[in-house]
């Protein structure tokens, strides 16, 4: 059975904190917990396709959302997901006020640290619970 | 006066190359079109969001651009919003293999193979808001959302 933690960030397109939850999720799936975590596509768990269901139902999840709508906790749990952590990109940079992160399309250096920030807190849940 | 508009939704699928590159070319039409006005939505606020994102589709004619052949955008928009007026599969653009890759996804790993590849997308996408009826446009206005935006 498939026991990886799964990360589903929003990948929002409309501001540079929708692009800081995809790059933080990435980053943890693809460089700091390869064999514990994955994603999944958000967009094909909104699309409530059977084989995505199964693949969610009662699956460990951290969210990473990029505004305060939560679409990515929001559509993990209508899914079957159990949320076991939700990460709020806003919570981060609040530490950084002032800063320029970038564009939704790129991050500047500044957008790169709160990555490194939210992906490394990501990373620490992940190993205390796998 | 209410400007005439069309919706693009992209699918910014997490999983493979191509859904990074339908969020790029995505965006990259919303802010270089000049033809016409272009606005969007992030796909997940059809199930968190409310009505009126709901009513998106129904609002503006839309193009989905979806990064495979799976086409989450597309299907998810028809589901809960409204028919489609145009689609795009970038798996067919940028061929299958170039699609599923699921090692190069980040943004900071594209090379400039893969910004050729968004500014193709883009430009298919031009290429379908031209096939619409001028008539379609919507003239309504919308507002959006907190990540979303116009």
């Amino acid at each position: 059975m498939d026991n990886k933690v799964k990360v589903i960030p929003c990948s929002g397109i409309g501001k540079v904190y929708g692009l800081i939850a995809r790059e933080s999720a990435l980053k943890t799936v693809i460089e700091l917990c390869p064999e514990k975590s994955e994603t999944v596509c958000l967009a094909y768990i909104v699309s409530g396709d059977e084989e995505v269901r199964k693949k969610m139902e009662n699956s460990r999840c951290i969210t990473v959302d990029g505004c305060p709508k939560m679409c990515a906790s929001k559509n993990v749990a209508i899914a079957g997901g159990v949320v076991v952590e939700e990460f709020k990109v806003l919570d981060t940079v609040k530490a950084h006020k002032g800063k320029n992160f970038g564009m939704p399309t790129y991050l500047e250096a500044d957008g790169e640290v709160v990555v490194d920030e939210i992906s490394e807190k990501i990373a620490r849940i992940i190993n205390e619970i796998n | 006066m209410n400007e005439l508009k069309v919706g693009v939704l992209s699918c910014s699928g997490e999983e493979c190359l191509g859904g990074t590159i339908s969020r790029l070319a995505t965006r990259k039409v919303l802010e270089e079109l000049k033809f016409v006005k272009t606005v969007t939505l992030c796909l997940p606020l059809y199930l968190a969001g409310g009505e009126e994102e709901r009513n998106f589709a129904k609002v503006f004619p839309t193009i989905s651009v979806d990064g495979c052949d799976k086409l989450c955008a597309k299907r998810s928009t028809e589901k809960y919003s409204g028919k489609i007026s145009g689609s795009i599969d970038v798996s067919k653009i940028i061929g299958t293999e170039n699609a599923l890759n699921s090692r190069i996804i980040r943004n900071k790993d594209l090379k400039p193979e893969h910004y050729e590849m968004v500014d193709k997308v883009a430009g298919e996408i031009v290429k379908e808001i031209s096939h619409l009826s001028p008539d379609s446009y919507s003239g309504k206005s919308f507002g959006g959302c907190g990540c979303g935006g116009e």
